[in-house]
C-alpha cells in the first residue's frame, strides 16, 4: 500500500523527539522539517507548506493557551495541528485539544507516530470540509441577508433565545435602530414574555401581527443555520393592510348592493299581496293569474339575488360556519319534505335511505342542508321520469367519512361537461338552448361549503341514464374542526 | 271603535313600502302612522305613542339605530316595542338590534306570514 507523501513540520526544541519523528517518517517517505518556535522558524515552516503541523507544548509557558490563533495567523491556514507533549502530561494534552489541536502525541516518541498523524490528517480534512460547508453557509446567509436588506418589507433574524440578531432597514424603520441584542418579543411587541407563536413553533411558523407602525403584517418564519452551525430563526413580514382595505371596501360594496337589490323586492311583494288579498278590489281570473306571475318572478329574482350574494360571500371566503355535532339524518330532515313534494309534483319517485348506526358529523346544519337542497334540486330539475334517491352511508377512508349520495334517472351530464359543472357560472348547454333557468352558481357554492367542512363533493354521470352526486364529510372527532 | 285599534308606526324611507304596509296593516285591523327618516320616526313616536314601531335601518336624518337609541332613552317611548325591518343581512347588525332592545329583526324581502305573526304576537303582549 502506498501512501501519499504527506509533509510534516515539527515546531519545537526537543532534539530527541525531532529525531524520532524524522526516523519514523523517513521510513514512509514523508518529507519532514524541524523548526524552532520563534517567528523565523515558524515562517520557514509555513514556507515548507506542511500537511500537518506538530507543536511541542514545551514551547509554551505552563499556563499559556494552545496558540491556535497565532499559528493560523502565521500562515497555517487549515492544517491540522497536533500537540507533542511531555510524557503523561495529560494536562497540556487536554488543554491543547481544548485549544484547537486535533490530537496529541506523548514523548518519548518510541512508538510509530504515523497512525495517529494519519488519523489527525483525517480529522483535519473532515474539519476542512466542515469549515468549507460553514463558509458556504455563511456566504449563503450573507447573500440571503443581502436580498432581505433590499426588501421593502421587514425581515429579521432572532436566536433561539429570542434575541434579535439582525434586522433589515424596513424593520429598523418600524422598530428603531440599535435594537440588536434585545429580546424580540420586547423589541417588536413590547411584551415581557415570548409570544405564543414562538413558544409553540420552534421552527417554521406563520402568524399575523399589527406592528408599531399600525399596519397589519403576515409573517412567515424559517429556521436557518449560521456559519457556526447555530440555529437561528429568520422571519419576513408582508404588509397586508392594503389587502384588508380592499376586502373591507368589497364587503361594504356587496352589503350596499345587496341592500339596494332587496329593497324593491319587499315593495313588489307587498303590492302583490295587496292585489291578491283583494285590498284594491276583487281581481278577475286573468288578473289573478298575471299577478301570480309577478309573484313568482319576484320570488325567482329574490332567489337569484340571494344566491349571488351567497356565492360572493362563500367564494370570497367571507362566511362563517356554525358547527355542531349532528347526524346526517338531522340534516336531511331539514330539506327532505320540501324535496319530496317537489319530486312528487313532477310525478317522480322519491326515496331516502340512511344506513343505521352512522357516526355523527361536525357540520353547519343549514349549510349542508343547502348543499343537499341544491344537488337534489338539480336532480329533480333534470329528471322527467323515474326516481330521485338520497342515500346516507359510511366510507371507511382515512378515519371514516359519512357519505351522502343523490342519484337520479335524469338526462345526465355530458362527459365533456362533467369536469366543468362545478365551475362558477357554468351551465350545460343543450343544442345551444338553455334547458332550465339557473345562474350556474349552486354547484360551485355547494363544493365550497363541503370543502369548508373538510369534505369532498363529486359527480358521476352517464348522458341519458342519470347522474349521481356524492359528498363526504369527516366523521366527528377525526381532528377536523 | 277606532279608539281600540292598536297603533303601528312604520318608519321607512321607501315610501312605496310604507304605503303598502299601511294598506295591509289597516286591512288587518291596525291603525298606522308613517315616517320617512330617522328624526321623523322619533318625533312621530314621541307624539303619537304607538303600540309598536317598525323601523328601517338605513334612512336619512339618522338611521334606525339612532332612532331606537333615542326611543329607548326617552321615558315616553322607552317601553314601545321595536321591530327592525331592513334589507341588510348582517349578523352584527342583528346582534346590535337585540342589544338595543328590539324585539324583532326582519330582512327584506320578508316572509309575510312570519312578519304578520310577529306583529300579532308583540301586540298581544302589550
Amino acid at each position: 500500500m502506498s501512501l501519499k507523501a504527506y509533509r510534516v513540520a515539527y515546531l519545537g526544541s526537543d532534539g530527541e523527539a525531532a529525531l524520532a519523528l524524522e526516523n519514523a517518517l523517513k521510513d514512509v517517505g514523508f518529507p519532514f522539517l524541524r523548526e524552532t518556535c520563534d517567528p523565523a522558524g515558524v515562517q520557514k515552516a509555513v514556507g515548507f507548506n506542511p500537511d500537518i503541523v506538530l507543536w511541542d507544548t514545551e514551547n509554551s509557558q505552563p499556563d499559556e493557551k494552545f496558540p491556535l490563533a497565532v499559528l493560523r495567523e502565521a500562515g497555517f491556514d487549515n492544517q491540522p495541528l497536533v500537540a507533542v507533549a511531555r510524557r503523561n502530561d495529560m494536562e497540556s494534552a487536554v488543554a491543547s485539544l481544548a485549544g484547537g489541536a486535533v490530537d496529541f502525541i506523548f514523548k518519548p516518541i518510541n512508538e510509530n507516530p504515523l497512525p495517529r498523524m494519519l488519523a489527525a490528517l483525517n480529522v483535519g480534512q473532515k474539519q476542512l470540509r466542515i469549515d468549507w460547508c460553514n463558509r458556504v453557509i455563511e456566504d449563503t446567509n450573507n447573500q440571503i441577508k443581502g436580498v432581505l436588506s433590499n426588501l421593502s418589507d421587514p425581515a429579521y433574524i432572532v436566536s433561539p433565545e429570542y434575541q434579535v440578531l439582525w434586522m433589515n432597514r424596513p424593520a429598523e424603520e418600524i422598530f428603531g435602530e440599535g435594537q440588536r441584542g434585545g429580546a424580540c418579543h420586547h423589541v417588536f411587541y413590547d411584551r415581557t414574555e415570548p409570544c405564543e407563536v414562538c413558544q409553540k413553533n420552534k421552527g417554521s411558523a406563520r402568524w399575523r401581527a399589527m406592528l408599531k407602525n399600525g399596519k397589519n403584517y403576515r409573517f412567515i418564519s424559517a429556521v436557518v443555520r449560521n456559519g457556526r452551525g447555530e440555529v437561528e430563526k429568520l422571519a419576513v413580514g408582508t404588509d397586508i393592510t392594503p389587502d384588508e382595505e380592499v376586502q373591507k371596501i368589497h364587503k361594504t360594496f356587496i352589503a350596499n348592493v345587496s341592500h339596494d337589490l332587496r329593497t324593491p323586492l319587499a315593495a313588489i311583494d307587498q303590492y302583490v299581496n295587496i292585489l291578491l288579498e283583494g285590498l284594491a278590489g276583487e281581481l278577475t281570473g286573468d288578473q289573478r293569474e298575471y299577478v301570480d306571475v309577478i309573484r313568482r318572478s319576484s320570488f325567482r329574482l329574490h332567489s337569484l339575488v340571494e344566491n349571488l350574494i351567497d356565492a360572493n360571500k362563500i367564494l370570497s371566503g367571507d362566511f362563517k360556519l356554525r358547527m355542531e355535532v349532528m347526524s346526517i339524518q338531522d340534516i336531511l330532515d331539514v330539506v327532505v319534505e320540501m324535496l319530496r313534494s317537489q319530486a312528487e309534483d313532477k310525478g317522480l319517485t322519491f326515496q331516502v335511505q340512511v344506513a343505521e348506526g352512522l357516526p355523527p358529523v361536525y357540520a353547519d346544519k343549514a349549510r349542508i342542508a343547502q348543499v343537499v337542497a341544491n344537488i337534489a334540486g338539480n336532480s329533480i330539475k333534470f329528471t322527467e321520469q323515474g326516481m330521485i334517491q338520497i342515500r346516507g352511508g359510511f366510507m371507511p377512508r382515512d378515519e371514516g367519512r359519512v357519505i351522502v349520495s343523490v342519484e337520479d334517472t335524469g338526462i345526465g351530464v355530458p362527459r365533456e361537461d362533467l369536469g366543468k359543472i362545478f365551475e362558477l357560472f357554468y351551465r350545460v348547454e343543450k343544442d345551444k338552448v338553455y334547458v332550465e333557468e339557473g345562474a350556474g352558481l349552486g354547484l360551485s357554492i355547494s363544493r365550497e361549503i363541503v370543502r369548508a367542512h373538510g369534505g369532498t363533493l363529486w359527480a358521476e354521470s352517464m348522458e341519458g341514464m342519470g347522474s349521481a352526486f356524492h359528498f363526504a364529510l369527516p366523521v366527528h372527532g377525526t381532528g377536523h374542526a | 271603535m277606532g279608539e281600540d285599534k292598536k297603533l303601528i308606526l312604520v318608519a321607512d324611507d321607501d315610501k312605496d313600502l310604507v304605503t303598502a304596509l299601511s294598506i295591509r296593516l289597516r286591512a288587518a285591523g291596525y291603525a298606522v302612522v308613517g315616517a320617512h327618516d330617522g328624526d321623523e320616526a322619533y318625533e312621530v313616536a314621541h307624539e303619537s305613542k304607538p303600540d309598536l314601531i317598525i323601523l328601517d335601518v338605513r334612512m336619512p336624518a339618522g338611521g334606525g339605530f339612532a332612532s331606537i337609541d333615542k326611543i329607548k332613552h326617552s321615558l315616553t317611548t322607552r317601553s314601545i316595542p321595536v321591530i327592525f325591518l331592513t334589507a341588510f343581512d348582517d349578523e352584527e347588525m342583528r346582534e346590535e338590534a337585540r342589544r338595543q332592545g328590539a324585539v324583532g329583526f326582519f330582512r327584506k324581502p320578508f316572509d309575510d306570514a312570519e312578519f304578520m305573526g310577529a306583529i300579532r304576537n308583540v301586540l298581544s303582549k302589550s
